[in-house]
């Protein structure tokens, strides 16, 4: 009988040892496929555009490659005019189009939450913003900012005495670009936001209104609350998407050259970097450029985590 | 229920596999030995229409072991590829098409393209302005052969110019203009009995670039140096297009965008700088103002926009033949044929002389003489010194003077465009 | 291993004000009515937004179904021609919109299926498991996300084409992108949020293995999440432009590719690329009818258990 025991706990102690090795060991064996590839096409390439930056390569300069100016691009981009619009541009256009993206589409991800009839049309209906091709979305935005013949002048005749060149000053590029991405990004996020919402069960919205909360207190005291990760996730997520916006003013910019306005008016950080690095050719002085966005990024990120972090404490 | 995503997973892990293997074969071609197959990458039509590829075809008739395939991109997407390409040292095709504005960005890198000069080919065929824009400095090398060129002349609209009391008889409209500053007086005449809402020109930009291009050096002097900020022929171009733009001359409009369309459908410019190429764009875009053109001497009696050179990357594979292509592709017959089935103007002066090309006239413009027109314009034209960052310099003009269109002061336009020049070039 | 039920624990409604069991009645009825009244606004609002969206794809059928000039005309035109069916049948033969459709669908399958799996997989081990590092790691995880797209095209690009070979092989397009760090961030929250700690905890105790967790029982929690991560993911990459126009060729195109190569020239038929653009939204539309499904399978499950 002591022999059956002892094997019975031999093999417990075998499976108890199988079974610590598969908790300790499992979840690097889970995390490694994404380590290892953005090994291999993340970081590599990311590691070489730090060792560009720190030359003056210019594909147009034979030889410009092995010009080593050490932190020169760096120093240069501090003092460079061009790069604090830059910054003031992604700022002003981030304000503008963030908040009001996020806030609607969480307003709409509620009501696409309620069993109307349709949904699945409606849902898809929401989405389809982001599902319209890069090209149409950039013949149909200039169509309707054009300044002579466009559809937002022609409603504005009355009230305008010219028609505005939607190009032309800050205030009137940044809202064309502000509409633009609101109008690209807030069913993504509303989609987001619906899939989380699945999570919180039905019937806390049917007690809530059988005891007479309306739709607008089920909002704020059901959902809201309930969705808290994920509405960090969308705020941080979106916050780095402002940082690093680019489609939205390359599409448009009516100049040839990317210069996000006849006088950078639109020009965001990654709009500067891909003029000079692409357009321009200045590889080494585009990897400059490009390192210090990915630090302001972490830098704006990590703020922002931490403000988040703080705000669902407090709560 | 749990259990419903297992063979989904299967499924979809087999078909991962599969497309995985599918592209792995797909890449390669199989060709005999002997067979050669050459990727030409152009930026338009500028040998061939979406449905037609005669030339093409024609040269795989003569030529049976060769298989010509091209592929085309948008005009911004091509040339930048073709620079990260000649950088990677891969990718590129085994001809590609450079267009005269943006070959002297590659004129620095003459080892990443094959040298035309040891190969045989007559540059006599074409002007030595022409022959310059592709080749280095030192003339060593020749890294492109013309194909295609624009001229320039002015295209007006003759309806527009009769309702404001201008002469609409084409030999009476040159006389109008023989230099710029004519240019610009004729349009404040034009502005005051103008019909509302019309405008003399499409963009101060053309003008500033029409300008300058009966300059021989502009934005860099012949040893290379960049000059932009004490030649005087370019503040004078400056100067003239601001007064012009003050004058409410423009019609600020950006080429190539569906706002520059609807200018030309609506009349909403009455001269446009012109190069031969232009007059298809407005057949294609305008087509209801058919009658209502003729063309003009440009100012100045010379100049040129667009036209392309066929280049040979050394990354090439199949170097020769590739070589032979191009000088095929260049030659004055086939230049004739594109002539006349693309309407791509040729570039080679013996088939300024053919009776297909000098006897061209299109009922759309009135049949003006274009087949004469635009030899003339480049006849006189100087052979232009171009560096290495013309293209940008050139991009940030007309960038500036856009926003003096839109209401900068020239002054602060002009400091910033200095700035950004030597940030760009510098 | 013993059934779980899978419920999630039930919470007390937080207190909504106006509600006391006496007023119930009378709120009842006057809720019922400000019910109605709120579902017409409901659906007035819905269906806006849904035109808003909408126009853009709507306008660009009516701008293929007309000639070149349409794009530049004013007013501009709003209702359909004629042209649509000539205009499908030049991108398909001149715009080689054949080869990209096949292509865009490998790039975007694969990538997608890569991606949703490799993302639940380090997800829930982010979400759930404990070991050493873990928050290091997915600081990690988020920093990488910080990184722009264009940061790092010419040593890619170099890498690519002269490492692996791959100039003009869909490979290239496909293997780079492979994982997402959003799509870990994403499934991570998602987890976390849908998973509770009990299940797990109960099937520890039943010996199962943490593969065995993660198939039974983790899989079939996030299916809603996985199959919203796979339609976004399977649109970013069917409507990528950027990288696919660098790596290949009008031989090899992806559908956004073949839409930018009819926008090639100097004379742009804008009713041929439109038409290019209408070929390359309906197979997404297809996709989301199949996903969708899973989307509201997720929510009936949700609603039959809680």
């Amino acid at each position: 009988m002591t022999q059956g025991v002892q094997r019975s706990r031999g093999r417990q102690r075998w499976r108890s040892r199988l079974h610590r090795l598969d908790r300790s060991v499992s979840p690097y064996l889970y995390v490694s496929p994404f380590f290892l590839l953005f090994a291999v096409f993340g970081l590599f390439p990311l590691a070489y555009t730090a060792v560009i930056s720190t030359t003056a390569w210019s594909p147009r300069k034979p030889g410009s490659a092995d010009v080593s100016v050490g932190l020169d691009n760096y120093t240069t981009l501090f003092a460079d005019e061009n790069f604090h619009n830059a910054l003031i541009n992604t700022l002003g256009i981030g304000l503008l189009s963030t908040g009001p993206q996020l806030l609607l589409a969480l307003g709409i991800a509620h009501l696409l939450n309620y069993r109307l009839r349709g949904r699945i049309v409606l849902r898809m209906g929401v989405l389809l913003p982001y599902v319209t091709s890069v090209a149409a979305v950039a013949l149909i935005f200039n169509q309707i900012f054009a300044r002579d013949f466009g559809l937002v002048n022609w409603f504005l005749q009355p009230f305008a005495d010219s028609p505005i060149d939607w190009r032309a000053d800050e205030w009137s590029s940044w809202t064309a670009v502000a509409v633009m991405v609101t109008w690209h990004w807030t069913g993504y996020n509303a989609l987001i936001y619906l899939a989380a919402m699945q999570t919180i069960p039905y019937d806390l919205y049917e007690s809530a209104s059988i005891d007479g909360a309306s739709k607008w207190q089920q909002f704020w005291h059901i959902t809201v609350p309930s969705l808290r990760p994920t509405i960090i996730f969308t705020v941080i997520v979106s916050t780095i998407g402002a940082l690093q916006l680019f489609a939205e003013p390359f599409l448009f910019d009516a100049t040839r050259n990317n210069n996000g306005g006849s006088q950078r008016q639109f020009q965001t950080i990654v709009l500067y970097l891909y003029q000079q690095f692409w357009t321009n050719g200045r590889y080494g002085y585009g990897a400059a450029i490009a390192w210090t966005l990915f630090l302001i990024t972490v830098v704006i990120a990590a703020i922002n985590f931490l403000l988040a972090r703080r705000i669902s404490s407090t709560k | 229920m749990p259990n419903a995503g297992r063979p989904m997973r299967a499924v979809v892990a087999t078909l991962a596999v599969s497309a995985l293997a599918l592209t792995a074969c797909g890449g390669g071609e199989t060709a005999q030995s002997g067979d050669v197959t050459l990727t030409i990458n152009v930026f338009g039509d500028n040998f061939s229409l979406p449905d037609n590829r005669t030339v093409y075809d024609e040269y795989e008739r003569t030529h049976p072991s060769v298989k010509i395939v091209e592929n085309r991109s948008d005009f911004g997407t091509h040339h930048k590829n073709l620079q990260a390409r000649l950088t990677a040292g891969n990718g590129a095709a085994d001809l590609e098409v450079v267009e005269v504005g943006q070959v002297a960005g590659f004129i620095g890198q003459p080892d990443k393209f094959v040298n035309f000069r040891g190969e045989g080919v007559d540059t006599a065929q074409w002007t030595d302005a022409i022959v310059a824009r592709a080749s280095t400095a030192d003339k060593d090398a020749l890294i492109g052969l013309p194909t295609d060129i624009g001229g320039l002349a002015v295209c007006y609209r003759t309806d527009l110019f009769a309702a404001a009391g201008l002469p609409t008889d084409r030999a009476a409209v040159s006389a109008l203009w023989p230099t710029w500053k004519d240019y610009v007086d004729t349009g404040t005449k034009f502005l005051e009995k103008a019909p509302s809402g019309v405008k003399w020109f499409d963009a101060g930009g053309h003008v500033f670039t029409g300008i300058l291009g009966g300059e021989k050096e502009t934005f860099y002097d012949a040893g290379g140096e960049l000059i932009v900020e004490r030649n005087p022929a370019v503040r004078a171009a400056w100067d003239l297009s601001v007064k012009a733009i003050k004058a409410g001359q423009s019609a600020a409009l950006p080429e190539f965008s569906p706002e520059w369309n609807t200018g030309f459908q609506r009349g909403q410019f009455a001269t446009v700088t012109c190069p031969a190429w232009m007059m298809g764009y407005i057949q294609g875009n305008a087509a209801e103002t058919t009658g209502k053109w003729d063309i003009a001497k440009i100012p100045g009696g010379s100049g040129n926009w667009g036209g392309s050179y066929v280049t040979v990357p050394s990354q090439g594979k199949h170097l020769k033949a590739s070589v032979e292509l191009a000088k095929w592709l260049t030659a004055p017959e086939q230049n004739v044929k594109l002539f006349k089935t693309i309407g791509n103007f040729p570039s080679q002066q013996s088939t300024w002389k053919t009776p297909e090309v000098a006897g061209f006239a299109s009922p759309f413009f009135n049949n003006a003489p274009a087949g004469t027109i635009f030899p003339d314009s480049l006849a006189g034209a100087p052979a232009q010194v171009v560096g290495p960052e013309s293209g940008v310099i050139g991009n940030i003009f007309a960038a500036a003077l856009n926003s003096v269109e839109q209401g900068t002061s020239p002054e602060e336009a002009w400091s910033r465009t200095l700035a950004d020049i030597k940030a760009a070039a510098g | 291993m013993s059934r779980i039920d899978a419920h999630t624990p039930r919470r007390h409604p937080p207190p909504i004000p106006g509600g006391t069991a006496l007023g119930q009645s009378t709120r009842r009825h006057r809720q019922k009515r400000r019910g109605e009244g709120g579902l017409w606004i409901t659906y007035g609002l819905l269906i806006a937004i849904v035109l808003i969206s909408a126009f853009p794809l709507y306008w660009s059928v009516v701008v293929s179904s007309r000639d070149k000039s349409a794009i530049g005309r004013y007013p501009p035109p709003l209702v359909p021609g004629g042209n649509l069916w000539d205009n499908l049948q030049a991108a398909f033969t001149q715009g080689g919109f054949g080869i990209a459709l096949v292509n865009s669908t490998i790039v975007a399958g694969t990538i997608t299926m890569s991606v949703v799996f490799t993302s639940t997989l380090a997800g829930f081990a982010f979400a759930k498991l404990r070991f050493r590092g873990k928050n290091t790691l997915f600081g990690l995880v988020v920093a990488t996300m910080l990184v722009p797209t264009q940061l790092a095209i010419i040593p890619l690009y170099i890498m690519v084409t002269q490492w692996f070979g791959w100039s003009n092989d869909l490979r290239g397009v496909i293997v780079p992108a492979l994982v997402s760090a959003f799509g870990v961030f994403f499934m991570r929250q998602y987890i976390a949020s849908a998973m509770p700690d009990e299940l797990i905890e109960a099937g520890r105790m039943d010996g199962a293995s943490t593969l065995r967790i993660y198939w039974s029982l983790v899989l079939p929690i996030a299916r809603p999440g996985a199959a919203v991560l796979g339609l976004l993911i399977f649109i970013t990459y069917w409507n990528d432009l950027f990288w696919p126009l660098i790596l290949l060729n009008t031989s090899n195109p992806t559908v956004q590719v073949a839409i930018a190569n009819t926008a090639s020239g100097i004379e742009v038929d804008y009713s041929l690329v439109l038409a290019g653009t209408v070929i390359a939204t309906f197979p997404i539309l297809i996709v989301f009818l199949v996903l969708g499904r899973q989307i509201i399978g997720g929510i009936m499950q949700g609603a039959v258990k809680g």
